[in-house]
């Protein structure tokens, strides 16, 4: 444990040099990338008619902890949509407003629902299809099928690799977690019986919970689908070949090596566009988009967003080292957007998309951007989402800015449909960006450190997504953005194709800065209490020929983060001190020739956590009025038209 | 057509009406804006926030306030700025979207307003005259209960249609419609279908009861029920012209929108600016409140002149008897 820094020190340093594995249009990576310790052959047919999917697999799993096993677990996930008394059906209710299921699910139709079958299941030729029972680790819910647990007669030991045969069939929903089918469209992901992940203190497999993703190990995946003629397909991995069939079916068969999951599309109606992204430094990339018709003129935004990605990200932390990328749009109302998946990502755009606007640019860059956090550093995202999915949204936003900046609020009337650009708001990375709003709202709902799949499912997205963003951008006001950079580079490269839990990122800071950081992750990570320093009382008296200048600086909220306090003088000179923050106020006091304006706490914003910044500042000649005067001028204007809008009915 | 230019005449010849109506706007609209304004200037405090929130937009701020906003607060929100506003309100209008209790309390007020000068204002325009501030208010005050009668019938209808009729469509009708659409195209020309259908409705019943408070002040009617079937009758005789009527003043409404919508001030600064943003906006209030009664005078013309003497009115112009103090001095 102690040559760790070393270690990271020395990832940083060779960093670039590794990050450019072979670019492969095969799918195939060689040297190997990951443990490459759960396989899967699979071969599935897509029945559209009936919306069934009838598939065989078979896993060539190897235990690579230290331990026997005397089980087999696996996920079945979409047994999570065979009813509402499910686990995450039951989670999904606690957000919804009403006392039943959440939105539509109360209306569904029985055939809207899903399930999945296991048929048969060998192990190394053993039939135990008797043995199959659903296990409920997380809450005992004996309703909950989503896990399903093999007991072993003869345990697996360490090192050793064994073959499971399984045979299933799965009724596709509609879409349920941007999995599903709506009209000919097609979205298919965490559809097959998956080992959850077996680590030495047992296995780690989550029952499907309505706030959190997914988890397993990396492998080599060799999938066949079968699914009617003339149907393009998209899928992870690179398409090796495709058979077409008397039936009018064409089995189109994916290979791609090192990765952990595999999800696929298909629908009659999809356009197909290519293109490829070149870097000096960085390998090259084709890309091939699967465009909605009515969104033919938005390729180019999509593969400009997906550019804007694979160029930051990889430059900012390490290389993409798959050589191809395959970007889906979906359709309409299929609820499928915004997921992402190894090699493979759904985007999310709208008919009408104007420009100056980040839809589809932010989705496309974040969940491109999740083939790094996520697809090549495979965290727990039942346990850790934040690693991925808070890596992320911080990383987008920083790259959005590079490209997109301005970038303009939009809102959406009449139904949702019809955009209006507020071009007097340009959307800031540090605020919108990181979604500081959001965070704001639910910032006390959770503690970061609590395993995602307790968070409170409605809230659970803010401390998630938003609260990690955050902490991130403040590290990089405070740090600086080159140590931030090194810190991210090198714990990308230290934990690339494995599953890094977040004491490995923390260990990764405190290598590269060289300090202890511990009380910041203390109070960001575990803990709920929320950043608010402010003003509480700025004073500045004529006393003799000099002023008496006295501030209050306060702290309103639990948690402590050092911040500057700068006092601005009427002559211009500015007094900036250095608060540690600890106490719950503190005095500044001068005798100065000339009378103080301002002061304000945190002056440059390095604390983006900070609820409240309204309070962060006092002056003696505020302008508070001013603006209130013309935002109600402006509020009264839009009071008026409603008013009119009603009395256009008397 | 002749209806449509004559009502922008008549609208046009007593512009202390259109004023007047202005200032109810404001009588309702001012103290409202008074109170967001304590609110605001409250949570900016002496706050640095303001000065950018002075000189062009503070998001941030703005979001800090909506987030611990309440009542009047609540409806401070980006799309107040600029033309957003006027989309805020159509798109509530179509989507029937509820409004927070303060602002239904002050649009009530509004409308009990109108129902009370709706009298007035007909009559002068049915009169074609001066009528003097007396002779407004003398018809103001006889038509304001029957108008308050007619409003029962109106609040029937329109409850029925926002109540009843618009859940049916928009949230019934219309996701079974899109259920399977995978097309967004598809589903907004089925929205806007529905948004027609919703529209006609409303049209058709405020048609009918402009037409009911046109035929209760030119012909002197006290049974608004009767002011309805006649108003029904009225506009099935002369269907086209009333349609053609309704569609040329919404026409205007239309323009009056699209107008505003090219020049709507967006966030702008303090001083004079502000002051420029707020006329603009204002103008914009103006012509809509013009558009309105260019609604009420046109089919009053239209009305009268279908009958066989036009520029009637059954009820003698009110004038008031000298007091007694007079007659013995």
């Amino acid at each position: 444990m102690r040559r760790r820094p070393i270690i990271v020190l020395a990832c940083v340093l060779i960093g670039s040099a590794t990050a450019s594995a072979q670019p492969a249009e095969t799918g195939a990576l060689t040297p190997p990338l990951s443990p490459r310790n759960a396989s899967y052959t699979i071969t599935a047919r897509l029945d559209p008619a009936t919306r069934t999917i009838t598939g065989s697999e078979v896993i060539t799993w190897r235990n690579i902890t230290t331990k026997p096993a005397t089980d087999l677990q696996f996920h079945l996930y979409w047994n999570a949509w065979k009813n509402t008394r499910s686990t995450f059906m039951r989670e999904r209710a606690l957000g919804s407003t009403g006392p039943g299921p959440a939105g539509d699910d109360a209306h569904r139709r029985a055939d809207e629902w899903a399930h999945i079958d296991v048929t048969a299941l060998k192990v190394g030729g053993s039939d135990l299809t008797g043995l199959k029972r659903f296990i409920a680790p997380d809450d005992d819910n004996p309703d909950d099928e989503t896990v399903m647990a093999i007991p072993l007669a003869q345990p697996i030991g360490a090192g050793v690799a064994v073959t499971i045969d399984i045979r299933w069939t799965a009724h596709v929903p509609r879409t349920f977690a941007r999995t599903g089918a709506i009209g000919d469209f097609f979205f298919i992901a965490q559809w097959f019986p998956k080992l959850g992940v077996l680590q030495d203190d047992g296995w780690n497999c989550h029952q499907f919970h309505a706030a959190t993703e997914f988890f397993a190990d990396f492998g080599v995946y060799d999938v066949s689908l079968t699914v009617p003629s003339g149907w393009p397909v998209g899928a992870t991995g690179v398409r090796r070949e495709r058979v077409d069939h008397h039936d009018r079916t064409s089995t189109h068969r994916y290979y791609q090596e090192d990765v952990h999951d595999f999800a696929w599309t298909t629908s009659p109606d999809y356009l197909e566009r290519t293109a490829r992204f070149e870097h000096p430094t960085l390998p090259p990339v084709e890309m091939r988009l699967l465009l909605q018709p009515e969104h033919a003129g938005q390729a180019d935004r999509h593969f400009d967003a997906t550019r804007t990605a694979l160029q930051y990200y990889g430059e900012w932390y390490g290389a993409y080292p798959y050589g191809h990328i395959t970007i889906v749009d979906p359709a309409y109302q299929s609820g499928a957007g915004g997921m992402e998946y190894p090699t493979l990502f759904t985007a999310g755009t709208r008919w009408l998309a104007p420009p100056r606007v980040t839809t589809p640019e932010g989705v496309t860059v974040h969940e491109a951007g999740h083939q790094f956090w996520y697809g090549i550093v495979a965290t727990n995202e039942f346990e850790h989402a934040w690693m991925d999915e808070g890596f992320n949204t911080f990383s987008t936003a920083r790259a959005v800015a590079q490209v997109y900046d301005p970038n303009y609020l939009a809102l959406r009337y009449f139904g949702g449909f019809i955009p209006w650009v507020f071009g007097d708001i340009a959307l800031r990375r540090e605020t919108e960006g990181n979604r500081l709003a959001g965070y704001r709202r639910d910032a006390k709902s959770d503690a970061q450190s609590t395993p995602t799949f307790r968070y409170f499912p409605a809230t659970g997205g803010s401390i998630t997504y938003n609260k990690t963003a955050l902490w991130l951008n403040t590290m990089e006001r405070w740090l600086g953005w080159p140590t931030l950079q090194r810190i991210m580079s090198a714990y990308f490269e230290e934990w690339k194709f494995r599953h890094p839990k977040p004491d490995d990122y923390f260990e990764v800071v405190n290598a590269v800065t060289g300090r202890d950081l511990g009380w910041y992750f203390d109070q960001v990570y575990r803990s709920s209490n929320v950043f608010d320093y402010g003003v509480q009382d700025l004073k500045s008296a004529r006393d003799g020929d000099h002023y008496r200048t006295s501030v209050i600086v306060r702290r309103y909220g639990e948690a402590i983060f050092p911040v500057d306090v700068a006092v601005t003088f009427r002559n211009r000179d500015r007094v900036v001190e250095h608060w540690d923050g600890n106490d719950r106020w503190k005095l500044y006091s001068y005798d100065r020739p000339s009378q103080a304006v301002a002061a304000q706490v945190d002056p440059d914003r390095v604390l983006l956590l900070d609820v409240d910044y309204t309070n962060n500042s006092n002056t003696l000649e505020p302008k508070g009025g001013a603006a209130a005067t013309k935002w109600s001028l402006k509020w009264m204007v839009w009071l008026q038209d409603c008013l009119l809008s009603c009395v256009a009915l008397v | 057509m002749s209806a449509w230019p004559e009502g922008m005449r008549r609208v046009n010849r007593a512009p202390a009406i259109l004023l007047g109506v202005w200032a109810l706007t404001l009588l309702v609209s001012l103290p409202l804006a008074a109170v967001l304004r304590g609110m605001l200037a409250q949570h900016l405090g002496r706050s640095l926030a303001a000065d950018t929130a002075a000189s062009g937009v503070n998001y941030d701020w703005m979001q800090e306030f909506s987030d611990q906003a309440a009542g009047l607060g609540v409806t401070f929100k980006p799309t107040i700025i600029g033309f957003g506003a006027v989309l805020d309100n159509l798109s509530a209008f179509m989507d029937n979207v509820h409004r927070p209790a303060v602002i239904v309390g002050a649009a009530s007020l509004y409308i009990l307003l109108w129902i009370f000068v709706a009298g007035g204002i007909i009559d002068r325009y049915a009169r074609d005259r001066a009528t003097h501030a007396y002779g407004f208010f003398a018809s103001s005050g006889v038509f304001f209960f029957r108008f308050l009668r007619l409003a029962v019938v109106q609040w029937i209808v329109y409850a029925f249609l926002f109540g009843s009729m618009h859940p049916w469509l928009f949230d019934r009708l219309y996701p079974r419609m899109i259920h399977d659409t995978s097309v967004e195209r598809t589903a907004f020309l089925a929205r806007v279908a529905l948004y027609l259908v919703f529209g006609l409705l409303v049209a058709a019943a405020t048609m009918i009861f402009d037409y009911a408070k046109v035929r209760a002040v030119v012909e002197d009617r006290r049974s608004m029920i009767g002011a309805v079937t006649g108003a029904v009758g009225f506009i099935q005789r002369n269907y086209a012209a009333a349609v053609s009527l309704f569609l040329a003043n919404f026409a205007l409404f239309v323009i009056v929108v699209g107008l505003y919508a090219l020049i709507a001030p967006g966030a702008g600064r303090t001083g004079a600016s502000m002051w420029i943003g707020f006329v603009v906006g204002q103008l914009y209030v103006i012509g809509r409140l013009w558009v309105k009664l260019v609604f009420w005078a046109s089919e009053t013309a239209l009305f009268q002149n279908r009958l066989a003497h036009a520029g009637y009115v059954a009820r003698p112009e009110p004038t008031w008897p000298d007091s007694p103090a007079a007659d013995a001095i």
